[in-house]
């Protein structure tokens, strides 16, 4: 294993990676309505969109599905000299790239825009920008650029006040125009592509966006003699290209395929290495197609060679299982074969073509047998050997085995190899309960449903067997027979889940148990009782009312109130009237009460 | 034995008859009374159950109570303790007899539901 791992490793240092997508035709289809889209509604601000119109077509070189004429007549209709240079540039390469000079007859510049494009050339305070489209015009005129010096040395003025990407990248596009004096743009170079940032070791992008990575990988590109980039840089740059295949406007896709077709054309071509159909071959069709191509999944040239399997190994147990084995052409010059006659699995396959490699992840599927089946019935208390029935795939239980809550079903089946997911299905109308097999000692898988437990009502279930897994290519539903399950619970009848829930009825705590009313009564009599016993004794002690005179009724009259009112209190009155109903009695009280007793205390004086 | 428990009991009766005021008499006789009164009380919590509780303590309580400030107005009554109780009258402790029974019945009648 660790000798495997280094000759991964040393596979790995000495070639180059590959990209694991590519723009497809489907990816090229998608692109389309936004090329057409630049095309309706126009008006005159839209002469860039005429352009990245055309542009698109041209990129993925299809014809152009609208009346060019209308588009001409458009760009003549609001072409002037004084727009800007940009604007120029994108209105003389439309109509170069629509042909509008044989539709119409017409040139679309005059010599005044002529005259004005290279005073652009001449002015000191011109932008890099207004530079770079200048020259691009003149290119499409086939005008001679005159100068180049000067405008090399009006290049560099300007670079050397703002350096920022956006306008190195013009300058690159400047000086490839300029021949030989565009060299100066060479030590421009190294320092753009060390700003590049790198993502998780496998995609380069400038920051700024698509726009902004794809006119300076196209910038770098487009220099003569030069070899910016490296391939593996290359190979970054175009994964992060395909990241942003979803791009939706107009202006986004034709940077995306500039890019791209710059970096096919390129000498470090990206190589893409991916599956033609899917990632999984068969046992009965054991050849793996894989796709080698450059970005636009064109063939490469010159075609990639010698194209080798390095190694393949299983990723349970990393047993190397097939190496150095040479891919067949297939039948277009993209598709390469290579037969994998192996164990049905997962495989991890090591591919070189010429000096790239890949890893690509394969799975081999391949049938699963059930080689015997036996359900039947036991007791739950284990008295008596189950009755087994045998079954072969894919018949079916002659009758329907009966059952009631005493019994167990008991399912066993041996398969060729282990499969990952081994379920009997039990289903009644739209109710079904799984359950899951497991393998016993004996190689061989075993259900056991205590019925009484698991079923919560009567019925007929179908039994069904499911057998399936990642790299079985025959996955399985069988259903084998049924059975007639009586238990003691019915079904439950199902009930409405919506409408008003039943009314709660509180329940107030029930009264305590009383005593009899006889005994209640005796007591209150007994409890009353010793008043008698009180009067008696006071009339035996001799109790007199010879010292009561009419000026003690108050004193009386107002003590009865008191105790009537407490009567109330308990009766009906709440503590706060209570209160307010005292205040005043008992201040009257209190006044007679005094009045009496001081009396009193003098009459004893 | 007995004879001589019989003699003292006797000598005891006697003796409070002759000696004792009738006005102290009075108030032991409403002693007595609120003494029996609770004693019931009990018994019938005893033998038949609390239920209903709040009712029983009230009443209860009322007993104890009423026994209390009963004895406090025999203690300050009584010419024998005068000495003790100085510048308290009789009158003042009845006063304050009614006055306590006043609050101690408010707080009764709030209890009994």
């Amino acid at each position: 294993m660790l000798i495997h791992s280094l000759v991964i490793g040393t596979l790995l240092l000495c070639t180059h990676a590959s990209i694991s997508d590519y723009i497809s035709k489907s990816d090229i289809e998608k692109f389309i309505p936004a090329f057409k889209s630049a095309f309706e509604n126009l008006n005159k601000d839209d002469l860039s969109n005429v352009y990245y119109g055309a542009k698109g077509f041209s990129l993925i070189s299809q014809p152009l599905p609208i009346n060019a004429a209308d588009a001409c007549k458009h760009l003549q209709k609001f072409f002037k000299d004084d727009l800007s240079n940009e604007i120029v540039f994108h209105s003389l390469a439309s109509w170069s790239l629509l042909n509008c000079n044989k539709l119409l007859n017409v040139k679309l510049h005059k010599d005044s825009t002529l005259k004005a494009l290279k005073a652009t050339l001449d002015k000191q305070d011109s932008s890099i920008g207004d530079i770079r489209f200048a020259l691009e015009s003149l290119n499409i005129l086939s005008e001679a650029v005159p100068n180049p010096t000067k405008i090399v040395q009006l290049l560099q003025a300007q670079l050397k006040e703002d350096d920022s990407l956006p306008s190195v990248g013009q300058a690159l596009h400047a000086a490839s125009l300029l021949g030989g004096a565009g060299q100066f743009a060479i030590q421009y170079v190294e320092d753009i592509v060390v700003q590049a940032d790198e993502v998780d070791g496998r995609i380069m992008q400038w920051e700024g966006g698509l726009t902004l990575t794809s006119l300076l990988l196209t910038g770098l590109l487009r220099l003569p003699e030069a070899k910016p980039v490296t391939q593996t840089q290359a190979e970054k740059f175009a994964t992060y290209l395909l990241t942003r295949k979803t791009v939706q406007n107009v202006k986004g896709v034709v940077s995306l395929l500039e890019a791209a077709a710059a970096l096919s054309k390129s000498s470090v071509s990206p190589v893409s290495i991916t599956f033609v159909d899917s990632a999984h071959v068969t046992t009965t069709k054991p050849d793996l197609k894989v796709r080698i191509s450059n970005i636009f999944g064109q063939p490469l040239s010159p075609a990639p060679s010698p194209i080798l399997a390095q190694s393949a190994t299983r990723t349970t147990d990393d047993v190397v299982v097939l190496s150095k084995q040479p891919l067949t052409a297939g039948p277009t010059p993209t598709e390469y074969i290579l037969p994998l006659k192996l164990d049905p699995g997962h495989y991890r396959v090591g591919l070189t073509a010429g000096s790239h490699s890949a890893a690509l992840n394969v799975r081999v599927l391949g049938p699963v047998t059930v080689q015997w089946l036996e359900v039947g019935l036991s007791d739950s208390d284990g008295t008596s050997a189950p009755r087994l029935t045998k079954l072969q795939h894919p018949s079916k239980l002659t009758t329907n085995l009966q059952a009631d809550s005493s019994h167990h079903l008991i399912l066993r089946f041996s398969l060729s190899r282990p499969v990952q997911q081994p379920f009997l299905r039990l289903s009644s109308g739209k109710r079904e309960i799984i359950f899951v097999a497991e393998l016993d000692s004996s190689k061989a898988y075993k259900i056991d449903v205590n019925l009484a437990n698991e079923l919560s009502f009567s019925a007929k279930f179908e039994l069904e067997l499911i057998l399936g897994d990642s790299i079985m290519s025959n996955p399985l539903r069988w259903s084998f027979g049924a059975i007639d399950v009586a238990l003691s619970t019915v079904e439950p009848s199902p009930q409405s889940k919506r409408g008003p829930r039943p009314e709660i009825v509180h329940m107030f705590r029930p009264a305590e148990k009383r005593p009899p009313q006889t005994v209640s009564m005796l007591f209150t009599a007994l409890a009353a009782s010793p008043l008698l016993l009180l009067l008696i004794l006071w009339i035996k002690v001799g109790i007199n009312f010879k010292n009561f005179s009419f000026a003690a009724l108050p004193f009386h009259v107002g003590l009865g109130g008191i105790f009537s009112l407490f009567t109330c209190f308990w009766l009906k009155l709440d503590m706060f009237a209570t209160c307010a109903w005292l205040i005043p009695i008992g201040g009257f009280t209190f006044l007679a009460g005094h009045h009496i007793l001081s009396k009193l205390a003098k009459q004893k004086k | 034995m007995a004879n001589k428990t019989g003699a003292v009991i006797s000598k005891f009766y006697k003796e409070y008859n002759t000696k004792t005021p009738k006005k102290l008499k009075i108030i032991d006789a409403y002693l007595l009374y609120i003494l029996i009164t609770g004693v019931v009380q009990f018994a019938y919590c005893l033998l038949v159950g609390t239920f209903p509780f709040n009712s029983f303590l009230s009443g209860f309580i009322s007993c104890v109570s009423c026994f209390i400030l009963g004895v406090c107005l025999r203690l300050q009554v009584n010419p024998e303790n005068k000495n003790q109780f100085y510048g308290i009258s009789p009158e003042r402790g009845f006063a304050d007899f009614i006055f306590a029974h006043v609050i101690l019945h408010l707080v009764v009648m709030n209890f009994i539901g």
